[in-house]
């Protein structure tokens, strides 16, 4: 017998009233009258205000024409005599579009148009000649503001069909009616609510709707349908909800994501125009719009718009939020650079509106360094908001909401984590799930959810306010109250004695990826990071005033840690401008370190071990150049004539094992050590894959270059020998073993280098990566016994479990660290230093040191091309403190400079000197040292210094520097 | 024409997140491959038939266009 499946072919009620909302939708506009002259002229941007045009002249644009071409901008333009019959009423510009576009009305940008928002008032901006000249510029993108929205989703790609423009009246009372339906009619459909509620909407919607004719052209009906709305539906309480909800008004900016950072120029333009107008018409709303950045590029490109915003800043109603200047990676960039973030940021704000803010704004960060408390506390910073750990953790749900956050020097911070996404429309379903969400109701006050269209700015429409007026209405949502990002913190966290402290690094259980992808970006914001410290050094010895050039660098680069740009989730557009803007501070910072007749040692310790230093006649190789590796001893801050030594006679056996003054090690033919006896030590350090090169396939899914799964482990692709290993190079000081390795696609060269005076064993990495969706990794199986490792986080180490007991260590399967990461017994253990890495698995005995990923998404060839990198397999005696391993990164990773420059000031040992550098009022020297060893105690000074906070301000004098464990202390000495 | 399609074409093409790579031209059919966002674009012969008009302009050459989608398996649109 047959099974027939019955289906229901009449409507619902609920169908019924879904589709005469769809017809009132459509009587919104009054009267509409088509433009008919408009222009267009296509252009590609080429840099933040220049334009690349592909006509002489502009051409006429009709309803029906395509319009907008790939990474295309479009000038469209048009003369309007308003027509008789609307002249004197309350006039809008209306366009359809997909595309994001800036609308400038008799010469003042007044407004924006997009996928979220097809209509702008324009009477204010009518001339008494009852003209209007408009000039529109717009870009549409493959990818919109918001993949969210779904209207705006159905409409995306590059090439466009034009809809016409109109000028327009609107009808306030079916727009009116249209909201209220907007608002219950989420509540109706939403499961978050009360079901007996949804059946009363359902039954009293589709009541109030049977009030209008439809069938007549002049829909009759809408006053009495907004009636009985009000009468029935919003006069009813029998329904009651709870909660206490603040909204805030936010549009998230990425500086480049799916577009480059010059387009995001006229992203933060027509986002904030919008704002704007949104503020003329609505006195109670305010919008909270974080980066200095973005404020600076609005100042420089569009002054008559900045003025405009301070007006709005001035009056309360637009709130700059965001100490850091734009909204940075916080895993990979280094202490220093975190630190420049907030000096450069706090200083723009303070320039700009006479004030700094008291919170960091950080809502899509991919997971929070530990080191962040006491930098944006010492920054003039008490809060801090980010959203990704609760709504996007994959294991583990986070624990608060509002809290307080421990940092690892002890340092605390008021932290918002909350509970669910920081782009949302306002709607009822959305706050009533934030408020289900928040966990921290009988603690933590108020929860946050903030609303606005974002990734590409847009921010808040007219709906969206809307709708908010109507929330006190109905009893059976959330108290909801609308405020600004800071009044929030300080109304809910402030001196709260209820709050939970959270003591451990925000860690993201997602995009673990993102350490790792782009791996040549890495390399050189670290290499960038430490030639910054040289270049400020220098330029304080030297006596010279670099501040406005240094600073001007320090900002490109720190534009590029935004955190779609360092964690290498962008398109290749992105890559390709970010290794322009490194070439270029790497230029202009050479220029500043320039050169002398001696080496100079800008570490403030002892700089001993091996160096390389590049020598055009030299007998080892380095990074493709020849050299010498040599002994160094130059003491903290000084320099010194440094030469290779002559022979001193063989100090390497290569047999069956390669005999070392510190190591008998047996090779294998592909690189990896099968045993590293430690002759000093006597132990063996190897116990299973060690400097073993594994590539996995790496298929995380949709988030491809910002995931690594749980599962990468579970297919490894086969690795060829073409070449096994053997002696390729060898002087007095070092000897290099040469392997190529190869898989199907790649080639892979293994350079393993011993020295005769130091323990570490360098590894450079020659490849010709040519992969799809593969991660490559070193791992290295130690014969340690312990329980947790140590990693550096550039300014301190964290301690990290390295068993999988609970779910929370089984979803740290990969993590971020800095410099080195560590696993010791109390007697030694080993290291791993690199110049350049962040990505780390830590299993029980196991470091896995990831090198490479292959991704497609966002750009197709993330990561394909040349790579050459090194890290140091440095065993030791003792725990990682005791053995140094902080100098040794240090030293690892600062480049060895030639210089004549003279430094007579105090060392500060055993702190490290981070940064040395003029004063921005050019007053002081600033020296910046941090505690790295997990210590306390004291430096006695000859003299007093002043004590800075980070944002350079005095805060005390004193001729004793009292240290705790990773503190980081400034200090000032008068110029 | 292979020269045109990396150099003129790539540029803007990758800077809305797509990718197109020529594969072969005979004097006739250009035979491309769209990646990234292109290959799930639900318009892309609207930018396809844009391709043929500037190849008009700029190459003064009249061809078709075999347009090759490879979108990657895991995205669902």
């Amino acid at each position: 017998m047959a099974h027939i499946k019955v289906v229901r072919r009449s409507m619902r009620p609920e169908e019924w009233t879904d589709l005469r909302f769809g017809w009132l939708k459509r009587h919104i506009y009054e009267a509409k009258w088509e433009i008919k002259n408009l222009m267009i002229r296509d252009a590609r941007q080429v840099s933040e205000m220049e334009f690349e045009y592909y006509s002489e002249d502009y051409r006429p644009l009709n309803k029906g024409d395509m319009y907008f071409t790939p990474d295309g901008t479009a000038f469209i333009k048009a003369d309007v005599n308003i027509p008789e019959e609307m002249q004197g009423k309350e006039l809008w510009f209306s366009l359809k579009t997909a595309a994001e576009i800036c609308v400038k009305v008799n010469g003042k940008y007044v407004g924006g148009v997009d996928p979220n928002r097809e209509r702008m008032l324009l009477s204010p901006y009518v001339d008494d000649k009852k003209t209007l000249h408009f000039e529109m510029m717009g870009y549409n993108r493959s990818k919109p503001d918001d993949e969210r929205n779904p209207e705006s989703l159905s409409v995306r790609g590059c090439r466009q069909i034009f809809e016409g423009a109109y000028i327009c009246t609107v009808n306030h009372a079916v727009q009116d009616l249209v909201w209220d339906f907007e608002l219950l009619l989420d509540i109706a459909k939403s499961e978050l609510f009360n079901e007996d509620y949804r059946a009363f909407l359902n039954r009293e919607l589709n009541e109030a709707m049977n009030l209008i004719d439809f069938d007549s052209d002049e829909l009759s009906g809408v006053e009495q349908a907004k009636k009985y709305l009000d009468e029935v539906v919003f006069a009813n309480d029998n329904y009651k909800g709870s909660g206490d909800v603040a909204l805030i008004a936010h549009s998230h900016l990425d500086i480049a994501y799916y577009w480059r950072r010059i387009h995001a120029v006229q992203k933060n333009l027509r986002t904030i125009l919008i704002q704007l107008r949104l503020m003329d018409k609505y006195p109670d709303f305010k919008y909270t719009h974080t980066q200095p950045y973005v404020y600076e590029t609005l100042e420089k490109y569009y002054p008559d718009v900045f003025e405009e915003l301070k007006e709005k800043v001035a009056g309360g109603q637009f709130e700059p939020v965001g100490a850091m200047y734009v909204e940075p990676d916080c895993n990979v960039p280094s202490a220093e650079s975190l630190i420049r973030q907030c000096l450069y940021g706090q200083q723009t704000y303070q320039r700009m509106f006479g004030k700094r803010v008291n919170n960091a704004w950080l809502p899509d960060v991919f997971g929070n360094s530990w080191i962040l408390p006491q930098i944006l506390k010492k920054s003039g910073v008490d809060y801090f908001v980010s959203n990704k750990m609760s709504t996007w953790n994959d294991t583990n749900r986070f624990p608060h909401n509002n809290f307080i956050w421990r940092g690892l020097d002890g340092t605390e911070v008021y932290a918002c984590v909350p509970p669910t996404h920081f782009i949302t429309w306002n709607m009822p379903s959305q706050i009533q799930e934030n408020w289900e969400a928040y966990i921290d109701k009988d603690t933590g006050g108020q929860t946050m959810n903030m609303f606005g269209y974002g990734d590409g700015g847009s921010g808040c429409t007219e709906e969206m306010i809307e709708l908010m007026h109507r929330f006190d209405k109905l009893s059976v949502m959330p108290k909801c109250e609308h405020m600004g990002g800071a009044e929030f913190l300080e109304k809910n966290l402030k001196n709260n004695k209820s709050l939970k402290v959270w003591d451990g690094e925000l860690y993201l259980e997602m995009h673990r990826g993102t350490f790792t992808t782009k791996s040549n970006m890495k390399r050189a914001n670290r290499r960038l990071e430490f030639k910054f410290r040289n270049a400020e050094i220098l330029s304080v010895l030297r006596k010279e005033d670099n501040t406005e050039k240094i600073t001007e660098l320090y900002k490109k680069l720190l534009i590029n840690q935004f955190h779609d740009i360092l964690p290498g989730s962008h398109i290749n557009p992105v890559y390709k401008d970010a290794m322009a803007d490194y070439d270029e501070i790497e230029k202009e910072l050479d220029r500043i370190i320039g050169s002398g007749s001696r080496y100079f040692n800008t570490l403030n310790f002892k700089r001993e071990g091996i160096d390389f230093i590049p020598n055009k006649n030299g007998t080892a190789t380095r990074y493709g150049k020849k050299g010498n590796w040599v002994v160094t001893n130059i003491p903290a801050m000084s320099s010194a004539n440094v030469r290779a030594l002559r022979s001193k006679g063989e100090w390497l056996t290569v047999g069956e094992r390669v005999e070392t003054p510190f190591y008998s090690i047996k090779f294998n033919k592909n690189g990896s050590i099968a045993s590293l006896y430690d002759k000093e030590l006597e132990r063996e350090w190897v116990s299973g894959d060690f400097n073993k090169l594994k590539i996995y396939t790496d298929c995380p899914g949709n988030y491809d270059a910002w995931d690594i799964l749980p599962n990468y482990k579970d297919k490894q692709i086969e690795i060829n020998v073409e070449s096994e290993l053997e002696l390729c190079e060898k002087d007095t000081e070092s000897a290099t073993f040469k392997t190529v390795l190869s898989t199907e696609s790649s080639k892979w060269i293994m350079l393993i280098r011993v020295f005769r005076k130091s323990r570490g064993i360098e590894v450079e990495n020659i490849v010709d990566w040519n992969e799809k969706h593969k991660l490559a990794k070193a791992e290295f199986s130690l014969n340690v016994l312990s329980r947790e490792a140590l990693c550096d986080t550039s300014a301190g180490f964290i301690k990290r479990e390295t068993h999988k007991n609970t779910s929370w260590q089984q979803a740290r399967f990969e993590c971020c660290h800095h410099k080195w990461c560590d696993i010791s017994e109390t007697d030694g253990g080993v290291a791993i230093i690199n110049d350049g890495k962040y990505g780390v698995g830590l299993d029980n005995n196991t470091i896995s040191l990831s090198l490479l990923r292959a991704t497609i998404r966002p750009d197709v060839e993330s990561d394909i091309g040349h790579h050459d990198f090194c890290y140091m397999i440095m065993p030791h005696s003792k725990g990682a403190v005791e053995a140094k391993i902080n100098n040794i990164a240090y030293q690892y990773n600062c480049e060895l400079i030639k210089s004549d420059a003279q430094y007579s000031g105090e060392t500060f040992e055993p702190l490290f000197i981070q940064a040395m550098k003029m004063s921005e009022n050019k007053k002081m020297t600033v020296i910046r040292l941090s505690e790295q060893n997990g210590a306390r105690g004291k430096i006695q000074l000859p003299y007093k210094v002043k004590l800075l906070n980070m944002l350079e301000d005095v805060e005390g004098e004193s001729d004793v520097i009292e240290y705790k464990p990773f503190e980081i202390i400034t200090i000032g000495l008068d110029n | 024409m292979e020269k045109y399609v990396n150099e003129v074409l790539q540029p803007k093409i990758q800077g809305d997140g797509g990718w197109i790579e020529f594969q072969s031209f005979d004097g006739k059919i250009l035979t491309v491959v769209f990646k990234g966002e292109c290959s799930k674009c639900l318009i892309l012969h609207r930018c396809v038939e844009w391709i043929k008009e500037q190849i008009k302009t700029d190459l003064k050459k009249d061809v078709e266009i075999n347009a090759i989608r490879k979108r990657p398996y895991f995205q669902d649109v």
